[in-house]
C-alpha cells in the first residue's frame, strides 16, 4: 500500500499542502479506507472514508464530544505536519509480512491455529474481540448511510477507562436527495476481514463452537448482529446471516447469547425464501447494525465478543424450507 | 433426491467412465470425462446451500479448463501425427499438455487447490464419488499413454503432490479436507510409478479407492465431519471407531494392513530402477500423511475424549442405518497384505 502511494504520487511527502490532501483523499481515500492506520501514526479512523466530519463534530457537544485521538481519515490539518518516510515504511512493511509468513509456517507445525490439536479440540470458549486499547478499535470498520448521502453519524471510541468500546452517534432517517433511495438511516460497525502474510484473506474457524456471546450495554435500541462468511466469490459478497440483539438500556451489562443455528440468511438486504444454515467453518466478519427507523442518538458499549460451545444446544438450524414458499426446492 | 434423478446421475457417471475406459478414439475418451464432470454437478449442488453451489462452480471451472487443455492437446497431436488413436502421444508438446490436463483432473499438485475446497463444501456421499470414481477415467487415460509421458514432469508432479498433500493436511480439523489432502498425496504415489510400471499405479489406485470408500461410508453412516465429532464416536458406535482407525492406518501405509502393499511395491520398483532419492523422498513424505492420520486415531480411538453425560450410552440403541458395504470394504482395505504375491504375479 505504501508502495502504491509512492508510485502514484512520485516522490516522498516532506510537505503536505491542502490541494495534495484533497486530491490524495479523493483518489486514494477508498484505497486507504480498509488499511491499518500504522503509517499515519496517531491519526485514527472513526468514520466512513468519504465523510467530512471533524469540523461539524467539534461544534457539537454532549454525546459526540471527540477525544483527542479521534480525527476523520480525510482531515489532516495544515498546522500538523506529518513526516512520512516511505522507504522506511515499505521496508518495515515487507519485513513484517515476512515475519508473519515465518510465524504461519512455524504455527503450522504446532497445530491448527498455532495451538496443539488437543487444545483446539478441547477449547470450549474463545474471546474473539475485546476492547482494551486503540489497537482493538483498528480492527473495526465504522460505516453509516453517509456513504449513500444520508445524514447519520457514527463514531467508535474507547470508553470506561479503556475497558470497553463505545459505538455512538446519531441516526437520521432523512433520505438523500438522489431521487432513487427509498429508505435511509443505518449505522454499522463491522470487523475487518482477518489478513495473513501479504494481506491474504484468512477466515475464522468456529466449527468447534455453536453460540455467540456478547457482553454489551446498549440504550434499549434493537440491533442486528450480522455474520459474513468467506467471500471469495463475487456472488457471495452480498450474503449475510443475521439475528436481532435487543438491548436493555440499563446501567447493567447485558450478556447476549445467540446460537449460530438461529441466524437467518439474507442476500442483498432481503431475507431469502430459501434459508441456509450458517456454516461456521469460514467466518470472515461480524457486524452490528442499527436501522430501527428512529431518529436520534444511540450508543452501544461493547466489552468483548466471544464464541462458546453450549452442549445443551443441539439444534442445527432453526428455520425450515418449504416447497410452498420456495418452489425450486 | 428423486430416485429418477439419482438413476440418471448414476447412469451418466457409469456411462462416462465406461466410455473413457472402452474408447480408442481421443474424442470419445474426452467425451466420457465431460459426461462425468457434468453428471456429478447436480449431485454436488443437491443440498440447498450456497457453499455447495460454490464448490460445484469451482469443480466445474477447473475440470472444464482441464478438458479444454486436453482437447487442445488432442487436436494438436492429431494435427502433428495425423492419428486419433488413444495409445500413444508421440508429440512432446501434446504429451506435456495432456499430462498437465490430467493432473488437474486428478488433483495433482500444483493443480490441487480445488480439491480441499470442493470436497469441504459438498456432502459426504458426493465427496466419496468425487475422490474415488472420478479418478478412474483420467487414470485409465494416463495408463494408456504412460510410455510417452515425460518422466521429469511426472516426478515433479509426484513429489509436489506427496509433499503438499502431507503438508496441507497437517492442520485440518475437518475430515473432508483431510481426505482431500490424502487423495492428493495418493495420486502423487500413483503418478510416480505410472511410467515405470503402470500396473502398480492401478493397484495403488484400487487400494486407495477401497480404503477411501470405507472411510467415507463409515463417516456417512455416523454423520461425522469433524475430528471433534469423531472423538465422541466411541460412545455412539465402537465398531465404526475401530473401522475408521484400521482404515486410516491402512491409508497411512502401515504393515500388516493392505495399504502397505502399494507403497512397498512402488518403492521396490523405484529402487530397482535406481531412483533411490525419489524413493526416499516419497517414503519421508508419506510420514506427514501418517502423522495426521495418527492424530485422528489418537483423539478418536486411543484416548477417551471428554464428553458430557448426555452423549454417553448412545451405543445402546439399535442401528437403523444399513452398513451394507462397510464390512467387505474393511476386510479389503486392511487384510489383503498376505495376498501380495498374487498381486505381484498379476503385475
Amino acid at each position: 500500500m505504501a508502495l502504491l502511494h509512492k508510485l502514484l504520487n512520485g516522490t516522498s511527502f516532506p510537505k503536505l499542502c491542502r490541494m495534495q490532501d484533497v486530491a490524495r483523499c479523493f483518489l486514494l481515500g477508498p484505497v486507504f479506507a480498509g488499511y491499518p492506520s500504522r503509517l499515519y501514526g496517531s491519526i485514527k479512523k472513526t468514520e466512513a472514508a468519504s465523510g467530512r466530519s471533524s469540523p461539524e463534530v467539534n461544534t457539537q457537544g454532549g454525546l459526540e464530544k471527540q477525544t483527542k485521538g479521534e480525527v476523520g481519515l480525510d482531515l489532516i490539518s495544515p498546522k500538523e505536519k506529518i513526516e512520512i518516510i516511505f522507504d522506511k515504511a515499505i521496508r518495515t512493511e515487507i519485513k513484517d509480512h515476512f515475519k508473519l509468513l515465518a510465524k504461519e509456517l512455524v504455527d503450522r507445525w504446532r497445530g491448527p491455529e498455532g495451538c496443539p490439536l488437543h487444545e483446539v479440540l478441547l477449547e470450549n470458549t474463545r474471546v474473539m474481540w475485546q476492547f482494551r486499547s486503540d489497537e482493538d478499535l483498528d480492527k473495526w470498520l465504522v460505516t453509516s448511510d453517509r456513504t449513500i448521502g444520508g445524514r447519520s453519524k457514527a463514531f467508535l471510541k474507547m470508553a470506561s477507562n479503556n475497558q470497553s468500546a463505545l459505538f455512538h452517534g446519531i441516526l437520521n432517517t432523512e433520505l438523500p436527495h438522489d431521487g432513487e433511495t427509498q429508505r435511509s438511516g443505518y449505522c454499522a460497525m463491522t470487523s475487518r476481514i482477518p489478513r495473513g502474510a501479504f494481506e491474504r484473506k484468512k477466515y475464522y474457524d468456529w466449527s468447534n463452537f455453536n453460540t455467540l456471546y456478547l457482553r454489551v450495554r446498549g440504550d434499549g435500541r434493537p440491533w442486528m448482529v450480522n455474520i459474513k462468511t468467506d467471500t471469495d466469490l463475487v456472488q457471495k459478497s452480498q450474503h449475510l446471516h443475521s439475528y436481532f440483539m435487543f438491548t436493555r438500556g440499563g446501567p447493567y451489562w447485558q450478556e447476549v447469547k445467540i446460537p449460530f443455528s438461529k441466524f437467518f440468511f439474507s442476500s442483498k438486504g432481503r431475507i431469502q425464501d430459501n434459508q441456509q444454515q450458517l456454516l461456521t467453518d469460514q467466518i470472515s466478519s461480524i457486524g452490528f447494525t442499527l436501522a430501527d427507523k428512529v431518529n436520534g442518538p444511540f450508543y452501544l458499549e461493547l466489552d468483548f465478543i466471544g464464541v462458546f460451545h453450549d452442549p445443551t444446544h443441539t439444534e442445527e438450524f432453526a428455520y425450515e424450507n418449504s416447497k410452498k414458499i420456495c418452489g425450486n426446492l | 433426491m428423486s430416485p429418477y434423478v439419482m438413476l440418471i446421475i448414476s447412469a451418466s457417471l457409469l456411462l462416462g467412465t465406461s466410455l473413457t475406459l472402452l474408447s480408442n478414439h481421443w474424442f470419445t475418451a474426452w467425451m466420457g470425462l465431460e459426461i462425468n464432470t457434468l453428471a456429478i454437478i447436480p449431485m454436488m449442488t443437491y443440498p440447498n446451500h450456497s457453499r455447495a453451489a460454490e464448490s460445484a462452480i469451482k469443480y466445474f471451472l477447473t475440470q472444464a479448463t482441464a478438458s479444454m487443455i486436453m482437447m487442445f492437446a488432442i487436436i494438436y497431436n492429431a494435427w502433428m501425427t495425423n492419428q486419433w488413436t488413444l495409445f500413444q502421444i508421440s508429440n512432446q508438446v501434446a504429451s506435456t499438455l495432456m499430462t498437465l490436463a490430467l493432473a488437474t483432473k486428478l488433483g495433482l499438485a500444483p493443480f490441487h487447490f480445488w480439491v480441499p475446497e470442493v470436497t469441504q463444501g459438498i456432502p459426504l456421499s458426493s465427496g466419496m464419488i468425487l475422490l474415488t470414481w472420478q479418478k478412474v477415467a483420467p487414470t485409465s487415460i494416463m495408463y494408456q499413454i504412460s510410455p510417452s509421458l515425460n518422466m521429469k514432469i511426472l516426478i515433479t508432479l509426484a513429489i509436489l503432490s506427496t509433499l503438499l498433500g502431507g503438508w496441507g493436511g497437517l492442520n485440518q480439523t475437518h475430515l473432508r479436507k483431510i481426505l482431500a489432502y490424502s487423495s492428493i498425496a495418493h495420486m502423487g504415489w500413483m503418478v510416480i510409478i505410472i511410467s515405470i510400471n503402470p500396473t502398480m499405479a492401478l493397484l495403488n489406485l484400487l487400494i486407495y479407492i477401497s480404503a477411501t470408500l470405507t472411510l467415507f461410508l463409515s463417516l456417512n453412516l455416523t454423520s461425522t465431519t469433524k475430528i471433534k465429532s469423531l472423538a465422541n464416536l466411541w460412545n455412539k458406535s465402537t465398531p465404526m471407531t475401530l473401522i475408521i482407525m484400521l482404515t486410516l492406518l491402512s491409508l497411512g501405509g502401515l504393515p500388516p494392513l493392505t495399504g502397505f502393499m502399494p507403497k512397498w511395491l512402488i518403492l521396490q520398483e523405484l529402487v530397482a530402477h535406481n531412483n533411490i532419492t525419489m524413493a526416499m523422498l516419497m517414503a519421508f513424505s508419506a510420514l506427514l500423511n501418517l502423522f495426521f492420520y495418527m492424530r485422528i486415531i489418537y483423539t478418536s480411538a486411543l484416548t477417551i475424549f471428554p464428553s458430557t453425560n448426555n452423549s454417553k450410552l448412545q451405543w445402546c440403541y439399535p442401528q437403523t442405518k444399513k452398513i451394507t458395504l462397510i464390512p467387505l470394504l474393511t476386510v479389503i482395505s486392511s487384510m489383503l497384505l498376505p495376498l501380495s504375491p498374487l498381486f505381484i504375479t498379476l503385475s
